[in-house]
């Protein structure tokens, strides 16, 4: 469990950020070019960063699944306003 | 998300304004000092360079204990709490229960501050509320929970604000859960160059619901623990227990062995300590002896939660034969639900179920609401842009509290590290926090534009987290060395974290491609 909290926080993490980028409102409201994510592929990458938090509730790990939950929040949050702050094409 | 008839909606959007408007700046100063007072203990080590590594329960502590009984009247051997102070002290508050004629229940007896060595360092009478006041090392930590916890306002006043601020916290989240209709297809969008009322909907709409789940669990918990001690219990001592606050602290927290007044001496405490640390894997936070020198006597030991849970233990022991009698419940006797929703209240609260980690994570989801509180404050004064004349004072005042808040805590912090080797950080504390907050309202009435005045707070905010780690060390506080040697690496860490929080905040001020971003979008003509 050592090494799985910080690992799936990250994998989290790194799925929002594919989430965000291609988020159709998001890139709509930046003008940015290029395919959005479909429906199909938003409802899998979210399920995708979703299972981690499943597996640490699944393990009665109630410490290190409200840590990654905290995490995804404060990381969420974070990424939005990083991507906020990209350039408009 | 929850679509809601025009007109509700429009009712949700006022009740989420003005439950935002009328207490959103205290809010704000509650949420930013809870923020910070998440560290508390870290900022206790850290201001005043504590070096000492370990708890004061991995010493001997059972003959400090018996000596002190001794020379301390028997009426206050009904109960003697144990816990660290300073610099790895023993506190020992001797007591006995007493009920106010005002109907309150206090605890009135002898508290001794004991050094490493076994010396009585301090001798104080009075009840716990009289003793427990800040002390010179530990002013700063102190200034920040009275702040968080009830805004320096006497209690049971301040207990109650704050909780209706707690309450008004639950309202705002249900309110824009309600009314927000596109809750996840909005969540990654931040609009830089939209109207103003869009871009600052977009900032607190975001930081919103990021922290949303958090804001439920935070403002609740606060509002329990406000509510409990000023309203919860005595309510229900009326109700149940004939307003006898002790016969309902007895009858839901209490020991309910048959009493035995026969003299007995106490068994070994230092057995039960290593006993408990054992049990748990570390040692107490917090011990607590019933009825001292009696047969019926009782230790019982607090702990923090174990590896992967978030309830705190809490251990008995016969305190006569020094023996394990059983792991207790929160409440009543027996585990049950409620006992354990009321056990998890408290880590819940204050993020400190995981050490650290934990911390960092709540200090983030903190940081988080504070954003959003001060940006609904923003948005709310944007979509009022017609009345700008009118409302020009109050968009002063969310600059002036947004920044000045902040930068009189700096304040306050530089003075205690100042006042501390001095013997006075209990009065300059607390004096400079007044003094920086005089000189932001008056940098408010001063300022030209708003954009001015938070453009040299935020300078100062910056300069001053570069300037405290030095001034630590120029006012005597241990260097990294010393502290990683000691095993205190809290002061290093706290002292990057301020180097690294101000030159981000400098940077963000001062560098030249940024300063097309500084422009204020509030109360602009209209397009």
């Amino acid at each position: 469990m050592t090494y799985f909290l910080p690992a799936s926080l990250a994998f989290s993490v790194a799925v929002m950020v594919l989430l965000c980028h291609g988020d159709p409102k998001r890139r709509r409201a930046a003008h940015q070019p290029g395919a959005a994510h479909g429906v199909s592929m938003r409802r899998l990458l979210a399920v995708a960063g979703l299972l981690p938090g499943l597996v640490l509730a699944g393990t009665g790990d109630a410490a290190a699944f409200l840590i990654w939950l905290g995490g995804c929040a404060v990381g969420g949050w974070l990424v939005a306003l990083w991507a906020g702050r990209q350039p408009a094409k | 998300m929850i679509h809601l008839p025009k007109e509700e909606t429009k009712l949700m959007v006022a009740v989420h304004g003005w439950s935002g408007i009328l207490l959103g700046l205290l809010l704000y100063a509650v949420v930013l000092t809870g923020m910070a007072a998440v560290f508390a203990r870290e900022i206790g080590i850290w201001s005043a360079g504590y070096i000492e590594n370990g708890s004061v329960f991995e010493r001997p502590i059972d003959h400090v204990v018996r000596d002190l009984a001794a020379r301390t009247p028997t009426r206050d051997h009904e109960g003697i709490d144990l816990f660290e102070v300073g610099d790895n002290n023993l506190g020992l508050f001797f007591h006995h229960h007493e009920t106010e004629p005002s109907g309150e229940l206090v605890n009135r007896g002898v508290y001794y501050q004991v050094d490493r060595d076994g010396r009585v360092v301090s001798e104080q009478r009075g009840t716990g509320e009289d003793v427990f006041g800040p002390r010179n090392d530990d002013a700063l930590s102190s200034f920040l929970v009275d702040t968080h916890v009830r805004l320096h306002i006497p209690n049971p006043w301040g207990l109650l604000l704050t909780g209706i601020l707690g309450l008004a916290m639950l309202v705002a989240a249900i309110s824009g859960l309600l009314i927000h209709r596109h809750l996840f297809k909005d969540i990654f969008t931040l609009r830089r160059k939209a109207s103003p009322v869009l871009v600052d909907r977009d900032r607190h709409s975001v930081a919103g619901t990021w922290s949303l789940p958090f804001a439920f669990i935070l403002a609740f918990t606060g509002s329990f623990f406000s509510f409990f001690g000023t309203v919860g219990v005595p309510i229900v001592a009326m109700a149940a227990f004939g307003g006898d606050q002790q016969a309902l602290n007895e009858a839901v927290f209490g020991d309910p062995a048959r009493p035995d007044p026969r003299a007995r001496a106490i068994g070994n405490l230092d057995r039960i300590t290593a006993d408990a640390f054992r049990r748990t894997g570390e040692a107490p936070t917090f011990l607590s002896i019933e009825n001292f020198g009696r047969a019926d006597s009782a230790v019982t030991s607090f702990h923090n939660p174990g590896t992967g849970d978030i309830e705190p233990m809490t251990l008995v022991y016969h305190g006569a034969t020094a023996t394990f009698d059983r792991v207790k419940p929160s409440i009543g006797t027996r585990p049950s639900t409620g006992g354990m929703l009321a056990a998890i209240m408290g880590p819940l609260h204050f993020g400190n179920f995981a050490g650290l980690i934990s911390k960092a994570v709540w200090f983030g989801l903190g940081f988080a609401m504070c954003y959003v509180t001060l940006t609904g404050l923003r948005l709310w004064l944007t979509r009022r842009r017609e009345n700008a004349r009118s409302l020009a004072w109050l968009d002063r005042t969310v600059s002036v509290v947004g920044f000045g808040l902040p930068l009189a805590l700096l304040v306050a912090a530089a003075a205690f590290l100042a006042a501390m080797p001095l013997g006075s950080a209990v009065f300059w504390t607390p004096a400079a926090f007044l003094g920086a907050c005089a000189t932001a309202i008056l940098a408010g009435f001063l300022s030209v534009t708003n954009a001015t005045l938070e453009r040299v707070l935020q300078i100062a905010i910056g300069l001053l987290l570069i300037a405290l780690p030095l001034i630590r060390l120029a006012t005597g506080g241990p260097g990294w060395p010393q502290a990683i040697e000691a095993g205190q690496p809290v002061i290093m860490a706290v002292d990057l974290a301020m180097l690294i929080a101000g030159g981000g905040v400098l940077w963000r001020m001062l560098a030249p491609h940024r300063s097309g971003l500084a422009e204020h979008p509030m109360l602009q003509p209209a397009e």
